[in-house]
C-alpha cells in the first residue's frame, strides 16, 4: 500500500495494533504487518517516532522491562485516554468508509 | 553492523541525551529480535537486512527529534510562567521586607521613583500576560509527525511570545533594580539590606534562566534545520 496514504493514518493503525495488549515496538510491527495480511509494509523505524508521539500525547503509557534475552526493552500500553481517541477514530474510519464504499459501489441502471 | 547503526543513530540524536540513550536501547532490543526471527541465523547479512526494514537511521531520527522539539517548547512555556511568576514571589517578599523593616515610601526619593514603579509594574504584567498567552498557544499545538512548514511557523509564532515576554520581563527586573537602589541609597546600607540585594539577584537569575530556555530550543531548531522528518 502506498506510503503517503499510510502515513496519514499511522497513529490510528498503531493504536489499534496495541489495542489487544501491551507490546514493545518490534511486537507492534508484527502485529500491523500480521492484521493487514502484510498490506502495510512500512520501514520498521518508523513506528517509534509514532509510539514516542503517542506517549508523549497521553494516548500510550510505557514502561521498561527486561526481555529473555537480557536486553532491556519499552513496552507500550493504550492508555484509558487512548481507548477513548481510538474510538472517536473508529466512528470516523467507519463514516468514511461507509461513504466511500457508497460512491465505489457499480450503480445499477435504473429498469 | 548493528552497532555501527545504533552509533549512527545515537549520534543524530545527541542534542537530547536522554532520548539518544532511549532510542539507542529500543531499537537495538528491535534490530536483534529482527535478526533473531531471520531464518538464516545471525549472520552478518541477516543484520544488514534488519537495518534495510528498519529504515533509514537519519531519517527516523528526523521524526524522533521532532517530537523532543516539540517537548522542549513546551517545557520552555511552563517555565517561562513559572520563572515570571517567580519574579512576582520575590517581589511580594521584597515589598513585604520593606513594611516590616519600616522602610520610606518611594515618593520620598524624588521623581523617578513613581515613574520607574509604573515602567515596572507595566512591564511585568505585559510578561505574565505574553507568557501565559505563549504557554497556551504552543500547548493547544499538536506533537507534529514531522519538523513540516506549518509547525516552522508555529514555532516561530512561539518564539516571538517568549521574547516579547522575556524582553518585558527583563525591563521590569531592570526596574526592580533601579527601585532597589533607590530604596537602598535612601535607607542607608545595613544588614538589613542583604534581602533585597538577594531578592534583586533572584530575580536576574531567573530572566538569565528564561533566556538561557529560549537559547536552548533555538538551538534544537537550528539543528533540525533542513530534516524534514517526512
Amino acid at each position: 500500500m502506498e506510503g503517503e496514504i499510510l502515513k496519514g493514518h499511522l497513529d490510528m493503525i498503531v493504536l489499534a495494533a496495541l489495542s489487544a495488549r501491551p507490546a514493545h515496538g518490534y511486537a507492534v510491527i508484527e502485529e500491523i504487518r500480521r492484521r493487514s495480511a502484510g498490506a502495510f509494509d512500512l520501514p520498521e523505524g518508523t513506528v517509534y517516532p509514532v509510539l514516542h508521539r503517542l506517549e508523549q500525547a497521553g494516548l500510550l503509557s510505557g514502561r521498561w522491562v527486561t526481555a529473555d534475552s537480557g536486553r532491556r526493552r519499552r513496552v507500550y500500553e493504550v492508555t484509558r485516554r487512548g481507548r477513548r481517541e481510538l474510538a472517536e477514530q473508529r466512528a470516523v474510519w467507519r463514516q468514511f468508509s461507509d461513504a466511500i464504499g457508497g460512491l465505489f459501489r457499480p450503480r445499477r441502471n435504473p429498469a | 553492523v548493528i552497532p555501527e547503526y545504533l552509533e549512527k543513530l545515537a549520534g543524530e540524536l545527541a542534542f537530547d541525551p536522554s532520548l539518544s540513550r532511549r532510542v539507542r536501547q529500543e531499537v537495538e532490543d528491535h534490530l536483534w529480535e529482527a535478526v533473531s526471527a531471520e531464518p538464516a541465523g545471525e549472520g552478518l547479512d541477516a543484520q544488514r537486512r534488519a537495518i534495510a526494514r528498519f529504515g533509514d537511521a537519519r531519517v527516523i531520527a528526523a521524526q524522533l527529534a521532532v517530537g523532543s522539539l516539540a517537548k522542549q517548547a513546551r517545557r520552555l512555556a511552563i517555565a517561562a510562567v513559572l520563572l515570571i511568576a517567580g519574579v512576582f514571589v520575590v517581589m511580594w517578599a521584597r515589598f513585604s521586607w520593606y513594611a516590616l523593616m519600616q522602610w520610606p515610601a518611594l515618593d520620598s526619593t524624588g521623581a523617578l521613583g513613581p515613574v520607574v514603579v509604573s515602567v515596572e509594574r507595566s512591564a511585568f504584567w505585559v510578561a505574565l500576560f505574553v507568557g501565559v498567552a505563549g504557554w497556551i498557544y504552543i500547548d493547544s499545538r499538536g506533537i507534529p509527525a514531522a519538523l513540516s512548514r506549518e509547525y516552522r511557523r508555529q514555532l516561530r509564532r512561539f518564539a516571538a511570545l517568549c521574547m516579547a515576554a522575556a524582553g518585558a520581563l527583563i525591563v521590569s527586573v531592570a526596574s526592580d533594580g533601579v527601585l532597589t537602589a533607590l530604596r537602598l541609597a535612601g535607607t542607608g546600607w545595613s544588614v538589613q539590606s542583604l534581602l533585597p540585594v538577594f531578592s534583586m539577584g533572584v530575580e536576574i537569575a531567573c530572566a538569565g534562566l528564561m533566556i538561557s530556555y529560549m537559547r536552548g530550543l533555538a538551538r534544537t531548531t537550528w539543528r533540525l534545520r533542513g530534516s524534514g522528518g517526512q
